[in-house]
């Protein structure tokens, strides 16, 4: 990067920082420090709703998804509206006239203290470790494409966000997370018109639509019955239906129990204004989404009239280069770059390119190497034709993706950790006691995400893929265990308490046999599986361990 | 009460159907895209 590139990436990243410990002070309780006071405005809670949500990786991976195997992924996306409707009756007039902290406070009065342990120790448990994940994989993407020290990226990446999410909590967390949202925003849309405007004179959008379409990237709508004769495609993540279906209960499990995003709505000033936000959150995520894939369209059609990079992981041919392929790839570029050069003159090259490419991954593989560069490509354009001084900027919105993203976590890990534990079995803490301890969790947990970035990192990428599905795992039992308490009255605890430890036994091993590749399903499905598992179990236990019928919950005294 | 206020509309429902509807419109216009570039 040149100078001005850093300079605008430090200068950016400093006016966060001190943004955030400016509108963060004044914080001196429990109810400020982890709820902003309940005074948080709607467009406010609908940025921190966006903001918790998309991680640096959303806008890394996103155009890399579309230049690869096109728009489809905006269907993962489809279930989030229909989700929002459903919170906005059920679940959101439910924690406001409760008045609750954490989503987890709601099951102890519905069911028992124990349901309410397990549940928050499950989010504790997936949102610790699946943090540190969204730490290391934009840390390591960075590291690789620019040469920086992996271990000061993911310090930098998950550890300067702490300074400002302790010291003033949720309303440091809503503030910065507002402007975050207004910079990656700006950063995208100066992206995607410098991509445009590189295009040769009289190609526009038209033109973009065309070419992509004739190379099958707007595949935004898919059935999953493409494969004539062989029926529905259970193993395909992005189609209509498992985008609807599965994607409603993950959208419904995250943003109905997750608390990351429970206490960005909570903190609104009313129950009509985490209605708008959540509302107005499923108006705009399906278009947004598909203008970020859209990205990925024109940098493929960018790349029609610009030499496209045989491999866009930089690091990758480095580790290439050093080894027994050494000469070979040193051929094969010669042999690739020559082919470009005429395919750019005019030339019918047909699917030549396409070979030398296959090639090159092929090598990685067979050296243990990371052969999938999709992470790679938007990046890649970003470094190799921006001007100087915006690429500085675009490298800061992946920063300040993955700050909003982690600090609405922090708060939220460390919200439960003193509400849902510390408070309940330590009696008598005062308030300034509570205010101290909750500070020392968000550091702690802050600190703890850190050294799982580190340890991802150490392990490969086997681990990075592995604890990527862990928000499958464990949000379709925990989504099942609220539905049974919103929708299911007569369950009681014990019946909901152990059909969630069986159903959620259940799920890890389907997982594992998926992650083996013995079961062919999309991860997708098992939050439908564990969510409707819970729910149709404890309906079958209930006549055999409920002791009461509960009744309805009560405000707390 | 402020809890009840619906802003722009009567009724929340109004909203769950714009919510709703603005989807479907969405997923329309996305299968005409992906139809027409095809």
């Amino acid at each position: 990067m040149s100078r001005p590139d850093w300079f605008v990436l430090a200068l950016t990243l400093l006016v966060m920082i001190a943004y955030g410990l400016y509108k963060g002070r004044a914080t001196k309780d429990l109810e400020g420090y982890f709820l902003s006071n309940r005074a948080v405005p709607w467009y406010m809670v609908l940025l921190g709703i966006m903001g918790t949500q998309a991680s640096a990786v959303t806008f890394l991976s996103a155009p890399g998804q579309a230049y690869t195997d096109g728009m489809r992924f905006v269907q993962y996306y489809f279930g989030l509206p229909l989700a929002m409707v459903v919170l906005c009756i059920s679940f959101v007039p439910v924690f406001h006239r409760l008045k609750v902290f954490t989503a987890y406070e709601y099951l102890e009065q519905r069911f028992d203290g124990k349901t309410r342990t397990l549940t928050s120790f499950l989010f504790l448990l997936q949102r610790g470790l699946s943090t540190g994940i969204s730490i290391s994989a934009p840390s390591i993407i960075l590291s690789s494409l620019l040469g920086w020290n992996i271990v000061w990226t993911n310090i930098f990446m998950g550890g300067l966000l702490i300074i400002y999410t302790v010291t003033g909590g949720a309303k440091a967390v809503a503030y910065t997370q507002q402007l975050q949202m207004i910079i990656i925003f700006s950063g995208m849309t100066i992206a995607a018109y410098i991509v445009v405007h590189r295009l040769p004179a009289g190609v526009g959008l038209s033109e973009i639509l065309h070419m992509g379409g004739k190379a099958g990237k707007l595949n935004i709508i898919t059935t999953g019955f493409e494969n004539k004769g062989k029926g529905f495609d259970w193993n395909d993540k992005y189609n209509l239906l498992s985008g609807t279906i599965g994607g409603f209960f993950l959208a419904l499990s995250y943003f109905g129990t997750d608390q990351s995003q429970v206490g960005r709505y909570l903190t609104a000033r009313s129950l009509s204004e985490s209605r708008l936000g959540l509302l107005l959150n499923g108006l705009v995520k399906v278009p947004m989404q598909f203008l970020i894939l859209l990205i990925g369209v024109m940098v493929f059609a960018f790349y029609k009239y610009n030499p496209e990079p045989i491999f866009f992981n930089k690091s990758q041919i480095t580790v290439l280069e050093h080894s027994k392929y050494k000469d070979s790839l040193a051929i094969v570029t010669a042999q690739y770059n020559a082919l470009e050069q005429r395919r750019l003159g005019g030339d019918p090259v047909g699917d030549g390119k396409e070979v030398y490419k296959a090639t090159v991954r092929r090598w990685l593989d067979n050296i243990g190497g990371d052969s999938n560069d999709t992470n790679y490509i938007f990046l890649r354009f970003v470094t190799d034709y921006l001007p100087k001084g915006l690429v500085g900027l675009l490298i800061a919105v992946i920063f300040l993706a993955a700050w909003g993203s982690i600090s609405a976590t922090l708060n939220s890990l460390s919200s439960c950790t003193i509400i849902d534990f510390h408070k309940r079995f330590s009696k008598g803490v005062s308030v300034s006691r509570e205010y101290r301890l909750s500070r020392l969790y968000t550091f702690f947990w802050g600190a703890f995400c850190v050294a799982v970035a580190q340890l991802a990192y150490n392990l490969g990428n086997s681990l990075i893929e592995a604890v990527n599905v862990l928000g499958s795992l464990f949000y379709g039992v925990i989504l099942g265990i609220f539905l049974v308490a919103f929708y299911r009255k007569r369950v009681g605890g014990q019946a909901v308490f152990v059909s969630a430890v069986i159903i959620e036994i259940g799920v890890v091993v389907l997982g594992v046999l998926i992650q083996k590749k013995v079961v062919g399903l999309s991860f997708l499905w098992l939050n439908v599986i564990g969510a409707a598992g819970v729910v149709l179990l404890s309906e079958l236990l209930n006549p055999f361990l409920c002791k009461r019928v509960p009744s309805s919950p009560q405000r707390p005294g | 009460m402020d809890e009840e206020r619906v802003p722009l509309f009567k009724k929340w429902s109004y909203w769950y159907a714009l919510v709703i509807g603005f989807l479907a419109v969405c997923i329309a216009l996305f299968y005409l895209l992906t139809k027409h570039f095809a």
